[in-house]
């Protein structure tokens, strides 16, 4: 009998769990941020070597003569060999510094601090919205199995995948932004955290600046995981539904629609979780194109003008930052886990 | 019939794939025209008996346009899929069988694959390498192998356990008699299915990157290129836009549905849904 | 200052509501801008959205009118003794956005620092002629040139900052200081720059209770915005798409006028086969402006007769290029030993295809078009043409290293034809990518630079472009149109440059 497969993690079931195994789980996992990291640098260093083209070129545009090109990369550091170059960013990236913006003219630190919150924001929201329209979607297929709703659930789920996002994105901005006036064609409202604060005290025009802002860009950028989680959640809650406790359930005589929310959704919670991890890092990478349809002020629409103005210190910061939002992400789904199911055990 | 009821994913998925193949073979003896031929006095033209899909900016005929954009991007799709099964496979199949330091050191540069976002990784690499359908193709391959490698590595595991992979060690056969005859036929379904998922993926990440500026070079008509370039247009010239999201939308639904189909036989555990990831 | 609504209907009765007396429409005006500023500093500033945030932080010496006419601001005159002595007279009791007060010193300061090559400023050479600069007292100063340099007052629009706060170390790129009539409120990086009005501004109030450069780089999107009614102006660059559209809109205000920019063919003239005068002649006439323009631009921009600007004192329409003719260019490469000997629809000399290589930046979508149709083309008569395309870095070192054949580009703000011609075909000049050569030409953009004679300006000019025309190292595509478009609220007197000071009322 072979164990079953988690690709998604390290994870084999095993019985019980011991509260010190998850500490040390938890730390040995993250010991394995530090190669990831170093890897990341390397990897986004070589890249950026690759790229023909540098930023003197950038900042001098079209005005640029071969002897401003020289001075300006000497004042840059440039002109040093790379691996000088990359041993000069990770002993500032020991200390804490991923150097300066060559374009922000700010420290890479500030202006990916200035950024991230909008892109969590976006990328969290449109969670919320792919799990909440995921579930309900999937729920509605399953429990309607073979009829008229679980078809068009389906389909919705397979168009939604089948979309390119920037398509979707302006085509919703054409219709909600520009013929129906329903909602703002661009940018961001006030941070939804401080929007909230001051809902809390009364205003709510902040809030509803903040989520009308938001709503286009979330949408678009959640419909396509809540097409992978509607599916998910319908062929997990079938494959729940046909087991026997279920049955047993019913023959209880509990009412059925409580069984099905009770037993089958809690049972169809694990995998659920564990695909929204993965959806959260599909989010964050989607949020790129989104950034750029609708002028979202966040990592996404930094990153593509880093790359393409050659802001090195930047791209790296930025790839850096991705990186560890996603894998601190992957690392609490799977503590999630045990949390949610205690016959798993962490290895 | 029977399969029409058992798995209508599969019938619809493969009719579709069958079209657009269809479609994009038999195009050059359907349509009189040349793909680069301009006509700026006919530009954005409405579907018509002379242009059954209208024209485009210049004037081309859309269907001849598309058809060309059909052969280019579904064999960018495949030739990207093609690199990252081998190179994804082989890796697998070695870190899950032999496991070890060599799986570790293995398994960390997967990591590092996987903490960038994928779209930024294309972006990157294609910018790096210039504009081109084969960069392109290279750009994707670098984003799609890490899944081949995590699927292919998690049923190597699995099997390795197994008692007629341990019965043939104890006899001693040679690993890589076993790594082909014992284990790789296991790896073959959920890569399959994978791939054809992975097909779709690939399209639309084409149009993304064409969408950034990073795509392939005009006049090679992608539809990612003709999508994004018509989607410029789409308050006075909706067409462009339309046909080639349509194209893009139905062709991917054809392959996900035909991959969701396969599943049923070739993957019924669901591994390669867990692993899959998008490129948009 | 919504034309729109962007609230959803009933969600906005609800917060009508909640929230406490309607607010009273705000006279801010949003802006969409295409990039973000990369900094404040005037003295360093690279982007288009700098240049123009600028402008309403600080003031220059002079301002540039709408005919691109100096005319004094913090200078309320100068004069000219000697062909390189320039003394301008200050305006008093002008004071910065912290209260300071403007002297002569931070002219001073302003143009020594310019000059520093430490600082890295993009547009130091327009001021490398400059040889001193002194405060003579509080409110004049005495420029000295090293050579007699005519375009100097066109450049002197450069903003004036404070020399005691930044060498206090005040960081003018992220908190800039000027003497201008907004000043800066706050700036979310990749988002918006919000300027709010300077009450001791030496103008007086500006009619205005705020500025927005909001940041929206896809073109479609920011014409979709102003269409929402979430900006009040947009302006170029716009997609020609947007432009027909929007121009077609009622209760807007629109503007579209002839700019300030061109869009040409850079012939690399040390290139085979280019490197022969026909050759290069013989090609341009394959060049479709009118098509170009017309179609692919949507008629925004204006089909170019030469290398003079219709906007600029030396335009002069009795200077042609040779224009579109196919015929003519079959016939001239037929002199040039080209043609189809061998039957294969291309032309051929020596068993030598006849094969050109055409190139521009990824950035610009109809730059990509412009280029596509111009090989389709040259292929169509018989040249094997292809394309090549990069983003902007790895784009231009190929043209700056002159490893290309014929690139597609454009120049902007030439408010003086010195800006488009001295570093562009000067035998060894900086930007003469082509590296064309011709010593009468050299002869004549000196004394177009260094003659203070308006008359004898436009007759060296009007030569020189005469033999450009000739020769073709450029063949000048179209001049470059301006649009904008605004709120009719916004009381806009639209300026070519994009600037936005009439609409805060100076």
């Amino acid at each position: 009998m072979s164990p079953p497969v988690y690709p998604a993690g390290s994870l084999v079931a095993k019985p019980r769990l011991r509260s010190n195994t998850m500490l040390a789980y938890t730390a040995r996992r993250l010991a394995l941020f530090v190669p990831m990291i170093a890897g990341i640098v390397i990897v986004t260093f070589g890249i950026m070597l690759l790229l023909p083209g540098d930023p003197a070129i950038v900042l001098l545009g079209e005005d640029a003569s071969p002897e401003a090109l020289v001075e300006i990369r000497t004042a840059l550091g440039l002109d040093r060999p790379w691996y000088v170059r990359l041993a000069a960013y990770f002993a500032g990236l020991i200390q804490g510094d991923m150097g300066r913006s060559i374009f922000q003219n700010q420290p890479v630190a500030d202006a990916i601090g200035a950024r991230v919150g909008a892109t969590l924001e976006l990328a969290l929201l449109a969670l919320a919205i792919a799990i909440v329209l995921g579930i309900t979607l999937g729920v509605a297929a399953a429990l309607w199995r073979g009829t008229l709703v679980d078809t068009a659930a389906m389909l919705f789920a397979q168009l939604g995948v089948s979309m390119p996002v920037f398509w979707l994105g302006i085509l919703m901005m054409l219709l909600f932004a520009v013929k129906l006036g329903w909602l703002p064609s661009i940018g961001r409202g006030e941070p939804l955290v401080e929007a909230l604060g001051a809902a809390a005290t009364g205003r709510f025009g902040p809030l509803l600046g903040a989520i009308s802002h938001l709503a286009m860009p979330a949408l678009t950028l959640g419909l396509n995981s809540a097409a992978v989680i509607s599916r998910l959640v319908r062929s997990t809650m079938l494959e729940t539904l046909s087991q026997d406790f279920i049955r047993t359930a019913h023959a209880k005589g509990l009412q059925v629609t409580r069984v099905i929310l009770v037993h089958g959704l809690r049972n169809a919670l694990l995998p659920i979780v564990s695909v929204i991890g993965l959806r959260f890092g599909a989010l964050l990478g989607g949020a790129v194109l989104t950034e750029n349809i609708f002028g979202w002020p966040g990592l996404g629409q930094l990153a593509v003008a880093a790359i393409s103005q050659r802001d090195i210190p930047l791209v790296q910061g930025i790839v850096l930052s991705f990186a560890l939002m996603f894998a601190t992400v992957n690392l609490i789904v799977d503590l999630l886990y045990t949390v949610i199911d205690p016959r798993i055990r962490l290895e | 019939m029977r399969l029409m009821r058992e798995n209508p994913s599969l019938l619809i998925g493969g009719s579709i794939i069958a079209t657009v193949v269809a479609f994009a073979v038999f195009s050059p003896w359907l349509s009189p025209y040349d793909v680069e031929t301009m006509n700026m006095t006919n530009r954005f033209a409405w579907p018509s008996a002379a242009h059954w899909l209208g024209t485009d900016n210049f004037g081309r005929d859309l269907w001849t346009r598309m058809a060309e954009g059909a052969r280019v991007s579904v064999l960018i799709a495949v030739s990207s899929v093609a690199i990252a099964v081998f190179v994804g496979t082989i890796v697998g199949l070695v870190t899950g069988y032999f496991g070890g330091w060599i799986d570790l050191l293995v398994m960390r540069v997967v990591d590092v694959f996987l903490g960038f976002p994928p779209i930024i990784l294309a972006l990157a690499i294609i910018a790096a390498l210039g504009p081109g359908a084969q960069n392109l193709v290279l750009s994707l391959a670098a984003v799609f192998w890490t899944e081949y490698a995590r699927v292919v590595r998690a049923v190597t595991l699995a099997q390795r356990e197994v008692d007629y992979v341990a019965a043939a060690r104890a006899i001693g056969s040679s690993h890589a008699r076993i790594l082909i005859v014992e284990i790789l036929p296991n790896v073959i379904g959920p890569v399959i299915v994978l791939a054809t998922l992975g097909l779709g993926t690939a399209i639309i990440a084409e149009s993304g990157l064409s969408f950034l500026g990073f795509g392939v070079e005009p006049p090679t008509p992608t539809w990612g290129w003709t999508l994004s370039f018509g989607t410029r247009y789409l308050r006075t010239e909706p067409w462009l836009s339309i046909v080639a999201g349509l194209a893009i939308m139905i062709t991917v639904l054809g392959f996900n549905l035909f991959g969701d189909g396969l599943r049923d036989y070739l993957d019924p555990r669901g591994v390669a849904r867990k692993v899959k990831r998008d490129v948009s | 200052m919504r034309f729109g609504s962007a609230l959803f209907g009933a969600a906005a009765v609800l917060a009508a509501a909640i929230a406490s007396p309607a607010p009273s429409v705000a006279e801010v005006i949003r802006l969409g801008a295409d990039v973000d500023a990369g900094t404040l500093d005037p003295r360093v500033q690279r982007d288009t959205t700098a240049y123009r945030v600028n402008n309403l932080l600080y003031d220059g010496l002079v301002q540039l009118d709408a005919d691109l006419k100096p005319v004094p601001s913090l200078a309320v005159g100068w004069e000219n003794p000697e062909p390189t002595v320039w003394i301008f007279r200050l305006r008093d009791g002008v004071k910065f956005h912290d209260g300071s007060d403007f002297s002569a010193e931070d002219v001073v300061y302003t143009f020594e620092t310019i000059l520093d090559p430490e600082l890295k400023a993009r547009f130091r050479s327009l001021y490398t002629p400059i040889a001193k600069i002194e405060a003579v007292d509080r409110l004049t100063v005495r420029i000295e040139l090293s050579e007699p340099y005519a375009p100097l007052l066109s450049y002197m629009d450069l903003g004036i900052v404070p020399k005691a706060y930044v060498e206090g170390g005040g960081d003018l790129s992220n908190k800039p200081i000027g003497t201008g009539p907004m000043k800066l409120a706050s700036w979310a990086r990749g988002s918006k720059i919000v300027l709010e009005p300077f009450a001791d501004y030496w103008g007086g109030m500006p009619k205005a209770d705020g500025f927005e450069f909001v940041v929206v780089a896809d073109n479609t999107s920011r014409a979709q915005a102003f269409e929402a009614g979430d900006l009040d102006i947009i302006q170029s660059p716009l997609s020609p798409q947007d432009i027909q559209r929007l121009g077609a809109m009622d209760d807007i205000g629109k503007s579209i006028m002839g700019g300030v920019g061109i869009t040409y063919l850079n012939f690399n003239t040390a290139a085979e086969p280019l490197d022969d005068p026909a050759m290069r002649r013989a090609l341009a006439m394959l060049v479709d402006q009118d098509t170009i323009t017309n179609a692919i631009y949507e008629g925004v921009d204006q089909v170019a007769t030469s290398i003079l600007l219709p906007s600029s004192w030396a335009y002069t329409d009795t200077i042609k290029q040779p224009g579109f003719d196919p015929a003519g260019a079959k016939a001239a490469l037929a002199d040039l030993g080209w043609t189809d000997s061998d039957g294969d629809g291309v032309l051929d000399k020596d068993g030598k295809p006849l094969t050109i290589e055409i190139s521009t930046h990824s950035e610009d979508p109809n730059r990509i078009q412009a280029v596509e149709f111009i090989q389709a083309t040259f292929k169509q008569n018989g040249i094997d043409a292809t394309v090549s395309i990069a983003d902007w870095p790895a784009f231009f070192p190929s043209v700056q290293g002159g490893k290309y054949q014929i690139a597609l580009l454009g120049w902007l703000n030439i408010v003086d034809p010195d800006r488009l011609m001295f570093a562009q075909f000067g035998t060894g000049a900086g930007q003469n990518y082509g590296k064309y050569s011709n010593p009468r030409v050299d002869t004549l953009l000196q004394t177009g630079r260094s003659s203070l004679d308006r008359a004898k300006r436009i007759e060296a000019y009007r030569e020189a472009a005469t033999i450009i025309t000739e020769e073709v190292p450029y063949y000048v595509i179209s001049y470059q149109g301006y649009q904008v478009f605004y709120g009719k609220d916004v009381a806009l007197e639209p300026d070519v440059r994009g600037m936005m000071r009439s609409a805060v009322g100076f």
